[in-house]
This record gives C-alpha cells, structure tokens and sequence, in this order.
C-alpha cells in the first residue's frame, strides 16, 4: 500500500462514524485550551484599569461598611443615654432641684445608672469656651445628670418626664433624639454616597468591557474567523474572551484590592499615629471581617466583566454572516 | 449530493457581479476541478461552499440540506464536515504547526490523546515533522501550505476544498499531494481543487469545471493521460 493511500483510509471517517462535535458541558469548555494569543484583548492597559476600579470599589465599600460600624457605635451610645439639664435661678435651686431629680431617677424603673455631674466637671466642658477660672462663681451653670436606662424605659420615657418635671420645674430631659437623627441621616447618605460609588465603579466596568471586548474582536478577527471556519461555534469564541477577560479581570482587581487594603492600613496606622480616633470618630477596623467583605469586590468585578464580554462577543458576532 | 449551486450569483458589497448565475451539482464520492483566469472568482465560488459568504442570488445545497438562509447556529456543525486548503493559507500565528494542524480537535472540545498521532502522523506525511513546534512566520509559504493541508484532512472531512494547494510547493510534493486527494476521493471523501496548474490537471484526467467572465463554462475531462475514470 502506498503512503498515500495509508493516510487516506485514517483521514476519511469510516461509514458510521460520526463528524466531530462541538464542545459540551462544563468540562468540555474547560477542555477547550485558550487559542487567542496573549496580546490581544486590551492586556496591559485593561489590567490597569480594572485595578483602578477595584481599588475605588474597595475604598467605597470599605467607607460603607465603616460608616455602618461607627454609626452603629455613636447611636448606641446616644441611645442608652440621657442627660438631664437643670436650670435655676441661683446654685441652691439648682443643687436642691438636683437631688429632687436624682431621687425620682432612684426610684424609676428602668434607670441603671445616674451620676450627678459634679461642678467642676462641667465647668470643665465650658472651658474652652470660656477660659479658665472660676466660673461657677458669677455664671449658674445648670447641673447635669448623666442616665443610664434600659430598653424598655427608652422607648416611653413620658412618665419619667411627668415626674421629673413635678419634682424638679427645672429639670429638662434630653433624650438625644435630635442627635441621634442627625448622626442617622448623616450616617445614611454617608452610606449611600458609597454604595453609588460601588455601583458606578460596576457598571464603569460593564462598560469597559463592553469597549475591550469589542475591541478585542477587532484586533483578533482574523483569528476569529479562522476557529469559524474550523468549526467554532460563537459560544466557543465567546469562551475564549470571557477567559481572557477573567485573568486579566482577576490580576487586576486583586492588584487594586491590594492596593486598598494597603491604603486602608495605612490611614488606620496614621489615624492612630494622630493621637487615636478613640473619641469620636471610630477606629478602621482592619480584620479577617473586613477582608473577606472585601473580596465582595474582585467577585463582582470578574463576574461583572467576564459577563459583559461574553454578551458583547456574542451580540458582535449574532450580526455577521 | 454533496454541494448544489442553483443559479448562484455572487457580487461583494458595493460592487458589481463577479458570478453569475453558476450552476453545477457535485455528488457523492466526485472529484471536480476548478480553473480559471486569476480574479475569475474562483476562490469566492469556494467561500460559498465553506459558508464564509452567502451568495448574493440563487441557492447553494450543502450535504443535501438548502443553506442559503442557514441560521448562523447552523453552520459550525456543516463547516466541521468541510476540509478546507485556503489559497493564503489562513494559519495562527502565534500557535505551533502541530497547533495549527490540531485546531479543528481543539475547537471541537476533542481531547488532544485523540488526536495527537493523527497530527504528529499528517505532519510527517507532508515532510514538517522535524518542524512540529514551528510557528508560522518561520515556516516557508510552501511550508505553510503544507500545514495547511494537514489541518484540512485532520478532523476526517466528507467534502475537500483546495484553493491552489500546489500553488507554492515543488512539482514532487505537488504530485504527491494530488495523489492523497485522489486516494481520499476514492475512499469517500467529495474533493473540489481549485488550480490553473495543468500539468496536474491532465495528469488526472478529472472533471473541470471552468470559470471565466463570471460563469462556469462545464468542460468534460480534458485529454486525459491516461485514461480518464468515473467523473
Ligand atoms: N472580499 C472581497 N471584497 C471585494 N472584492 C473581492 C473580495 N475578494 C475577492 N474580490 C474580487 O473578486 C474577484 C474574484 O476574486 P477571487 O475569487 O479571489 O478570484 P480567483 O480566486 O479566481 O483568483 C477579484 O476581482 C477580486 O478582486
Ligand atoms: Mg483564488
């Protein structure tokens, strides 16, 4: 037999055998090796981008996720607080009016703690205002009660205002409310404003995607064209680009997520560094929690543009032939 | 039958007709050539039959199924059961020769213990198995042709189309290569060469089908050498 003929009889399917098929399944995809070359798709530049992206997209979640930490902090601090304010006409008003209240918080349900501020502790607060000195002794500084209640007295605290305000004409019971509904709505469009962020970043990614894809196609059609012309299907090519997409999408976003985590210790370390955020505002919270609410970010990111890719290679190529 | 143009006219966008209302029939098991002038349009009658352009009129049948409207779904499945030489070859350059030649396999999910013999085999049959894990750009244009020719044959096609596959190879390695076709043919495969090479086309003693001023012009098989088969 000739050299000819042998390679003819493996090189025509023999009757019944059936023509190739196309890849199906998970694991036929997964089989289905990259064949675009490295270059394409955008490379570089792409990857910078998206970790750009990913390191904004890390910053605003972490914003959110700090606000709802400190708001949460500030508002149950306020929350089991009260104040009590008592003005007078002179010191022995005030100082009698002072105890009267006291006696009604003593014997309220609810009331787990109440401390009489002493004098100079709140001529204390005033000092920056007004200096140093005796202060007391020409101004009637109304007396403070710090209270400690429960939840429940929390909630209907009209009966210990009839009270206090019987006892004690003086008394003015400060629940905070305002306080507390400022810091809230601060605290809700502080949140808000970074979610919009987040959300903006996604879709500036869809979008880019969208333009790399693109993009991608054009750069490779020839190459494309060719796998049609061996029998590619548009999903197999869609494949092709969505694995392009999902490596340069991963190194990207972890590039950026670690760029953000770095910027995020440091601030911490410099918030520290600055006398501590003790007070009021609350310390960055940088924790295995935080790391892996985080890793909410390359997840939607790659899954975000992979998608996008997919759907534009898709819709680029449904147009042709 | 195999491929079936009705009165197929062809005109690329925004220009006139270069076919016009070909008509021709190639059965099962038929070897044809195809001739004519350079810009005769050869190469386009064939991108029509591996479904790369859709004929401007007319109506081409492909494997006894009418695809001149196919749905795009439809067309890797029949482009899968065509071997295609492209007259310029059409490789990847950044893959290897044995890549290139595996790509059909590769794009049909084929798992590479299938197929690797066969492509190590089909290279070594057209003289490049020394040159495996070449890529293109450093392979000769006869080289390339070559590799395009065992990318062709690889996933076992029921219908053969060749655009010039002796165009930049030796008379011995053309020869050699008509040879291959014909044992392909007579076991099976449907074979369409598109040439002008007519030592090649005598020798043979096929059918021809001739392409000028946009029509195909049916010649009966030239003089043969020897004597002329079925055709
Ligand atoms: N993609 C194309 N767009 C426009 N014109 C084309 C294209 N391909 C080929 N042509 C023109 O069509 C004619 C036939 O070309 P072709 O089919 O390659 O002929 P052949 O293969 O017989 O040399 C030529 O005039 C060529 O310039
Ligand atoms: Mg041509």
């Amino acid at each position: 037999m000739s050299d000819e003929q042998n390679i003819a009889e493996r090189f025509v399917r023999a009757p019944g055998e059936e023509p190739q098929g196309e890849p199906r399944g998970f694991l036929g995809r997964l089989r289905a090796e990259p064949l675009l070359p490295e270059a394409g798709a955008g490379g570089a530049p792409l990857t910078a981008v998206i970790a750009v992206m990913s390191f904004l997209a890390a910053i605003a979640l972490a914003v959110f996720v700090f606000i709802s930490d400190a708001a949460g902090e500030w508002t149950s601090e306020l929350e089991r607080g009260l104040t009590i304010q008592i003005k007078g006409a002179d010191a022995e008003t005030i100082a009698s009016q002072t105890q009267e209240a006291m006696r009604v918080l003593q014997s309220t349900e609810g009331v787990l703690e109440a401390r009489a501020v002493p004098k100079e502790e709140s001529e204390k607060l005033l000092e920056p205002w007004l200096g140093k000195g005796n202060i007391g002794a020409y101004l009637n500084i109304p007396a403070l009660i710090e209270v400690r209640v429960d939840q429940n007295l929390r909630n209907d605290l009209s009966l210990l205002r009839t009270r206090l305000s019987a006892a004690a004409p003086g008394a003015v019971l400060d629940d905070h409310g305002e306080w507390h509904e400022r810091l809230s709505a601060a605290a809700r469009s502080g949140q808000l404003m970074a979610f919009a962020v987040f959300i903006l970043v996604m879709g500036a990614g869809c979008a880019i995607s969208v333009f790399a894809a693109r993009a991608g196609l054009a750069a490779n059609r020839e190459i494309v064209s060719i796998l049609h012309l061996v029998g590619a299907t548009d999903d197999f090519v869609a494949n092709q680009v969505q694995r392009r997409f999902l490596v340069l999408g991963l190194r990207g976003t972890f590039a950026g997520l670690a760029l953000a985590m770095l910027t995020l210790g440091l601030t911490s370390l410099l918030m520290r560094a600055g006398g501590g955020p003790s007070g009021f505002l609350p310390s960055i919270k940088l924790g295995p929690q935080l790391f892996f609410t985080l890793l909410i970010v390359p997840i939607a990111l790659c899954l975000v543009t992979a998608a996008t890719a997919r759907l534009t290679v898709l819709r680029t190529l449904s147009k042709e032939l | 039958m195999i491929v079936g143009f009705d009165n197929v006219s062809l005109a690329y966008e925004g220009e006139p007709e270069i076919l016009r209302e070909v008509s021709f029939t190639l059965g099962e098991g038929e070897f044809r050539f195809l001739t004519g002038p350079s810009g005769a349009g050869k190469t386009s009658l064939l991108k029509m039959i591996y479904l790369a352009h859709r004929p401007t009129r007319g109506a081409v049948t492909l494997f006894g199924e009418d695809v001149t409207a196919a749905p795009r779904e439809a067309l890797p499945a029949l482009r899968r059961r065509i071997g295609v030489v492209f007259q310029e070859f059409r490789l990847l350059d950044h893959l290897t020769a044995f890549e290139n030649v595996a790509l059909p396999m590769k794009v049909a999910g084929i798992n590479p213990n299938q197929y690797r013999e066969d492509v190590r085999e089909l290279l070594n049959w057209v003289g490049l198995g020394h040159r495996i894990d070449a890529r293109p750009p450093s392979l000769s244009g006869g080289e390339k042709q070559r590799v395009a020719l065992a990318r062709a044959l690889v996933a076992k096609p029921d219908l053969i189309l060749a655009d010039e596959p002796t165009g930049n190879v030796d008379p011995v390695m053309g020869e050699k290569i008509m040879k291959l076709f014909i044992e392909l043919n007579k076991l099976g495969a449907a074979v369409i060469v598109a040439t002008h090479d007519i030592t090649l086309i005598e020798a043979l003693g096929k059918p021809i089908m001739h392409l000028e001023g946009g029509r195909l012009h049916d010649q009966p098989t030239t003089p043969p050498a020897k004597k002329g088969k079925r055709g």
